[in-house]
């Protein structure tokens, strides 16, 4: 399916939904405008947010004179502000003030310009926003006579503190992780990219969870197409919440049907911040942690920040071992049954004897062997997942030790079958992004069943299958295996190996950045240079030596 | 909705056509479901077949005027054979316990493994055959049989060891040496090593085939025989004409024959005697280096080969003369060139007798004169003739270069 | 968005060289050592040179006329009606060919490593996966050779360099072979298996600069070449020529006898085999796409997904014809020869004509962003 078409049929959809999932109260309110008398526009919040507990309205008056209310829900704001910031100005009553006679005009701006110690203020006229600004955590500030009331950000919800983060732990690199707050999420992103050229858009997005969506681009380096493409694949999503950056992951990908994918998520925010400088676009959801990263290639899967601080050779090679770990993670196991009953003549004659001697006693196929067993660790895998931690890590140790142990005991498996599957299930650990170890791990059943059937050619042709259809994925129109498959030699440097940093000057190609240069002539010249020994001692002769 | 139930369609019916394709696992068989075999012997059995005729209609037996043949198979037991190495005691088991050797009486190679087959309930596996030993009487009767069963079989592999035993052969299948858990594979290592030690050349049954149906060319088998203690000895080579075994050489003539060919590594040693009655070294071979040159003379084929040997003193059996007394070390170099040059000789007259030239001179004739070789050979049968008729002159130069450790 | 012109020169050449390396490599030693014994690399080398010129002249077509197919421009040089019997006989050979690199693929499967499994069955999925593949543009078509190319090179040179340790000088040797008299039938017979180079046809018209696909089919066609030359040389090297004409499948038995250091696999026969998978998948594909893509252009088809699914029954039954593998072999043969009249004679034929008229195409940017076909 084409891009366009896809984008087409959403649009035609959401101009039906519209209807259907819009809020009954808001549209209600949406009609109304605060009247001059104050009684009137209470009525009206109070009946929307009739049953609501935490719903206060303080009626005060202001200056001593002008009778006013003060809406706001009590458990999403900050009460100290309100009291410091905006009872205790309002209803100072100011000598001067007495007698003075204050039309309606004057008192707006007296109150907007005079009185409010407060930064973020706005005004509305419009009930249903007066309303909606109540259920973010703002103040209304209705005042009689006044045909416009005052918004006050006093927005205050308790966070959890910025933590190490739980998925993506390394060893060097920086230790935030994203939390569940939108503002403190991108200032963790401004303040590592502190230039102007960092831009954050927002929309709302969520019919009923009203969800703040940022997008945050670099100008000047991420292609304006692609975050035109952005931008409208995520206005028309028309959806009553959005929990979590998930939801959006599965609206704005390409193929909704491929195991692969097509979106990284990330609690990092170095590694959006590394992205952003690529040329990519981040996508942030207030109420989740993980940014999404667009577009995605499949190589980032198994890529690490580390892989960057660290020396280039040795993550090199440790990137390629992540490699082998996937690629086994995928096929080792259907291997492992090609070979047992399909061509045992292609190991060693001591060796095949050995294994014919420990699955004597096994009753099943290797193919029903090796399914019974692996099904059986996804269980566990997924049992261990969801249990307390600290029952956990008993778990665990009672499930591979004891279970894999009695298994072979009871002739239930061959050792052989244990070792291979706990080799394999090792090594889907080792892949960093969780939903691409995932894919790999459940197309390694339909492997396991092709090698069933037809051996080592059965698991080629599988792999050419799944092969295909990586080849014919893609992310925003870039093609999912780049830098591999267009080729291109300048991404190759980061696609096995990581190349020293000075051999990547470019940015990704792929990704059709405005900017391409990420490392300046002047800085690759110097590393070209011999260094300079400034503590050789044949320099530092011509010193006067000490006493 | 049309369009999702098109879809729907469209996916259901291929997976309907490929729904009896995934039903079938035609050729799984289990690692422990074959009978993997790991050796087999040939022998000549007389005329008593037996009465189970398995492969035969009434008809085709009469015409069968063949001499049938005692096959024998070694067949590993899996549940024998302990994973990993050895559990407890392990070393103990014997090894007469962890194979199997079951033999038949057929006419031919196959009709014998059918009539095995009847007998045995999984099915016989021959992707571990490592090793196939034929009795001498039955590769001087000729190995045809042998030659397209095996290369016939897919699951033979080439690098396999094809050799001849002296006497019966399926003695050998049985015996059990003490230094492997499964017989066959000592056996093979046997070669395997000969190979590494520069004992023997490398002679699997692929390169047996290769060089047997080379114009230029004959084969030539390992000749082994059973010693007292279950071990095996290397005699020497059993050399071929076509398909017919033509006589074998002695042990030593192994090393000739490696020298004429300049194989590398090499491993045979040899004693030197110098003038006096009891002036003994033993030298051993570690480099060969040999050149041959072809001409044709009187209308014949003439070779000159130069083989340069570098030899290592490795004892001495007297201790009167000293090793680096003047001139001791080329009285050794010379009298091992002489000797040397006088087996090569032999070993060479030998099988121009035979009309066996496993050496490949012809298809050295045929590489670099196939002027000579288009116009008066051609076939492989003229070759086995002019092979009789070929001259050659051998330069043999021998260089010692060291002695161990002892100064002396 | 994704048709524009994206293929680049690397890439045509990786298209070139994993169409023509298929299933003709595993019996190839034996059809050179046919012709000529101990001259077989030479023979493939000459033959690799001949299936050269068939392409040089496509690609001198191609760049005549950059936006077009052969189909499209043989409208324009010959007339309407020539030009349908030439493509439709162009369509029937690639059918062909299809048919009988499947049936090939099958047999050898069949013989050496699923020995009980139904022959239909193998031919069946290899067509099948060919088939949806063929559902792609030309662009994901180009990026699927291009991520098998490594592939199938890597395990061919592999075999070659671990089989040559085994090797003897003297059994390449005269170079031209002491019985030259069958060579040419030998040079015709390995240059029919160089026939998949025809898909430049189409991938010339979606190649970024068309004016680099000279260079391109040299080096697709080169890089195939020296494989196969390799290979030949290895077969003849380890097995002598005489040994070859024994077997069916040299390349295969060459597999058979490699083992790889240290004993990891004591035997690469069903390995490579199963490697070797990806190269015939890579043929056919090739074939089956050509064959799709000419008649859609043929009929002015809008939709080429539905004719695929409509063709493979067709190609299907015409694999099961030949009724054993000697049969198979002779038609083989034959279709090759007259393949050659297809893939050198008619291009060269139409070439000709164009220089007479001087008939000449649009220059590829006048309309770049024309969707290519």
């Amino acid at each position: 399916m084409s891009m366009r078409s896809w984008g087409k049929s959403k649009g035609d959809r959401s101009q039906k939904a519209k209807q259907e999932l819009s809020s009954p109260i808001l549209e209600r309110l949406a009609e109304m405008k605060v009247s001059g008398r104050l009684d009137d526009t209470i009525e009206a919040i109070e009946e929307a947010m009739q049953d609501d507990f935490d719903f206060v309205v303080r009626r005060f008056k202001a200056f001593g004179r002008f009778p006013a209310a003060l809406l706001f829900l009590t458990s999403m704001t900050d009460q100290n502000a309100i009291n410091q910031e905006l009872m205790k100005p309002l209803m100072h009553k100011s000598s001067d003030l007495a007698d003075a006679e204050i039309d309606s005009g004057q008192l707006h701006d007296m109150i907007l310009n005079e009185t409010l110690y407060h930064s973020n203020v706005g005004t509305e006229c419009q009930l249903d926003v007066l309303v909606q600004g109540i259920l973010r955590g703002e103040s209304v500030l209705v005042v009689n006579e006044l045909n416009t009331s005052f918004i006050v950000r006093t927005c205050h919800v308790d966070r959890r503190a910025i933590d190490q983060p739980a998925t993506e732990q390394v060893i060097r690199g920086p230790r935030e992780g994203f939390i569940e707050m939108l503002e403190t999420n991108i200032s963790l992103i401004r303040y590592r990219l502190q230039t102007p050229e960092l831009k954050v858009r927002s929309m709302t997005i969520g019919r009923r969870s009203k969800s703040l969506v940022a997008v945050c681009f670099m100008e000047g380096v991420a292609n304006p197409e692609l975050l035109e493409e952005v931008e409208r694949r995520l206005s028309v999503i028309d959806i009553d919440a959005v929990l979590d950056s998930g939801y959006l992951e599965q609206f704005i990908e390409d193929n909704h049907y491929s195991p692969f994918p097509q979106v990284q998520y990330t609690e990092r925010p170095d590694k959006v911040a590394a992205n952003l400088l690529e040329g990519r676009i981040a996508i942030l959801v207030s109420g989740s942690p993980l940014a999404l990263i667009v577009p995605a290639v499949f190589n980032q899967f198994y890529q690490t920040v580390e892989d960057y601080t660290e020396r280039f050779l040795l993550m090199s090679a440790i990137r390629v071992a992540r490699f082998i770990a996937l690629v086994f993670s995928l096929v080792f196991p259907a291997l492992y049954v090609s070979i047992i009953s399909f061509n045992p003549e292609l190991i060693p004659t001591e060796f095949a004897v050995a294994v014919a001697g420990g699955r004597a006693g096994v009753p099943f196929p290797a193919v029903i062997e090796v399914l019974i067993i692996e099904i059986s660790m996804e269980v566990l895998r997924e049992a261990t997942i969801r249990l307390p931690q600290q029952v956990g890590g008993a778990l665990s140790i009672v499930g591979v030790l004891v279970v894999g142990q009695a298994a072979v005991a009871a002739g239930f498996a061959s050792p052989i079958t244990v070792v291979i599957i706990a080799l394999t299930t090792i090594g889907s650990f080792a892949t960093p992004a969780y939903n691409a170890a995932l894919a790999l791990r459940l197309l390694r059943f339909p492997l396991i069943v092709m090698a069933g059937i037809f051996g080592l050619y059965g698991v080629m042709i599988g792999f050419i299958l799944i092969a295909n259809h990586l080849l014919s994925l893609k992310s925003f129109g870039v093609p999912y295996l780049a830098p591999l498959v267009p080729g291109s030699f300048q991404g190759m440097k980061d696609l096995v190996v990581r190349a020293p940093l000075s051999w990547m000057s470019e940015r990704p190609s792929f990704l059709y950045p405005k900017d391409k240069a990420r490392l300046s002539d002047a800085a690759m010249e110097e590393m070209k240079k011999q260094p300079h020994n400034a503590l050789d001692p044949m320099n530092l002769n011509d010193q006067p030596k000490e006493s | 909705m049309k369009t999702r139930w098109n879809r729907l369609v469209k996916l259901a019916v291929p997976m309907l056509f490929l729904l009896p394709l995934m039903t079938g696992c035609w050729d799984r068989l289990e690692i422990e479901d074959r009978a993997v075999v790991l050796g087999v012997s040939i022998d000549k059995a007389g005329s008593n077949t037996g009465s189970d005729d398995v492969t035969n209609n009434q008809g085709t037996r009469e015409r069968l005027s063949r001499d049938s043949i005692r096959v024998a198979v070694q067949i590993a037991l899996p549940g024998r054979i302990p994973l990993g190495p050895g559990e407890g005691g392990g070393g103990t088991t014997n090894s007469q316990q962890t194979v199997w050797v079951i033999d038949v009486v057929g006419y031919s190679l196959d009709d014998a493994f059918m009539r095995l087959q009847q007998q045995v309930s999984s099915r016989i596996f021959f992707g571990h055959l490592r090793v196939i030993i034929m009795s001498e009487e039955i590769a001087k009767s000729g190995i045809d049989n042998v030659n397209d069963y095996f290369r016939r079989n897919s699951e033979v592999r080439r690098m396999a060891w094809l050799m001849i035993a002296k006497g019966e052969a399926m003695p050998l299948l049985k015996a059990a040496p003490k230094l492997e858990r499964i017989p066959t594979l000592y056996l093979m290592s046997t070669l395997d090593e000969g190979i590494n030690m520069g004992k023997f050349p490398q002679d699997y049954i692929g390169m047996f085939w290769s060089n047997a149906s080379k114009k230029g060319q004959e084969g030539y088998l390992p000749y082994v025989a059973l010693k007292k203690e279950q071990n095996v000895e290397i005699m020497g080579l059993a050399y071929f004409k076509g398909a017919h075994m033509m006589g074998k050489t002695k042990p030593l003539q192994i090393g000739g024959y490696m020298a004429i060919k300049g194989i590398n590594p090499a491993g045979y040693r040899v004693f030197v005697r110098l003038s006096g009655s009891s002036r003994m070294v033993m030298t051993s071979t570690t480099h060969r280096d040999t050149k041959w040159k072809a001409a044709i003379r009187d209308g014949h084929p003439h070779f000159m080969i130069t083989i340069v040997l570098e030899v290592n003193v490795e004892e001495k059996l007297d201790m009167e003369f000293n090793l680096h007394d003047e001139g001791v070390l080329r009285e050794i170099q010379d009298v091992e060139s002489k000797t040397a040059t006088k087996m090569f000789g032999r070993l060479i007259r030998q099988t121009q007798e035979a009309g066996s030239d496993i050496f490949g001179f012809g298809e050295y004739i045929r590489a670099k004169k196939p002027g000579y070789w288009n116009a008066k050979v051609k076939t492989k049968e003229q070759w086995q003739e002019q092979y009789k008729e070929m001259t050659f002159d051998i330069k043999t130069f021998v260089n010692v270069r060291r002695v161990g450790m002892e100064a002396r | 968005m994704a048709n524009i012109r994206q293929i680049t020169a690397i890439q045509s050449s990786a298209v070139l060289a994993s169409t023509i390396i298929g299933v003709g490599v595993l019996a190839l030693p034996l059809f050179a050592v046919k012709a000529a014994d101990a001259g077989a690399p030479l023979v493939t080398l000459l033959g690799m040179a001949l299936g050269y010129i068939g392409l040089y002249l496509i690609t001198l077509l191609g760049i005549r006329f950059p936006n077009q197919s052969i189909v499209q421009y043989s409208e324009d040089i010959i007339g309407r009606w020539l030009a349908w019997v030439g493509s439709v006989a162009m369509i029937a050979f690639f059918a062909v060919i299809t048919a009988l690199g499947a049936r090939e693929f099958g047999e050898v499967v069949v013989t050496s490593v699923l020995k009980n499994t139904p022959l239909e069955v193998t031919v069946v999925v290899m067509l099948a996966l060919a088939t949806i593949s063929s559902r792609v543009n030309v662009t994901t078509f180009a990026y699927i050779h291009n991520f098998y190319f490594p592939l199938l090179l890597g395990p061919g040179f592999l075999i070659v360099a671990l089989s040559m340790k085994n090797a003897d000088m003297i059994n390449l040797q005269p170079v031209w072979g002491n019985d030259p008299s069958g060579m040419v039938p030998g040079i015709l017979t390995v240059a029919a298996l160089f026939q998949g180079s025809f898909v430049m046809t189409l991938v010339i018209p979606a190649m970024r600069r068309p004016d680099r696909a000279l260079q391109a089919s040299f080096w697709g066609i080169f890089i195939a070449g020296s494989l196969y030359v390799s290979i030949v040389v290895a077969a003849v090297g380890v097995f002598g020529s005489e040994e070859i004409k024994h077997l069916l499948w040299p390349t295969l038995e060459l597999a058979k006898a490699t083992t790889l250091p240290a004993n990891v696999l004591e035997r690469l026969d069903a390995a490579f085999l199963a490697v070797w998978v990806t190269a015939v998948f890579t043929t056919l594909l090739s074939t089956n796409y050509l064959t799709i893509r000419m008649t859609t252009e043929l009929f002015r088809l809008k939709d080429h997904n539905l004719f695929a699914t409509f063709l493979l029954p067709v190609i299907f039954v015409m694999a099961l014809i030949p009724k054993n593998i000697f049969q198979m072999y002779a038609v083989i043969e034959r279709v090759g020869r007259i393949g050659l009249a297809i893939t050198i004679a008619y291009p060269g034929l139409l070439f000709v004509v164009a220089l007479i008229r001087k008939k000449r195409g649009k220059r590829p940017n006048e309309n770049a962003m024309e969707p290519a076909r």
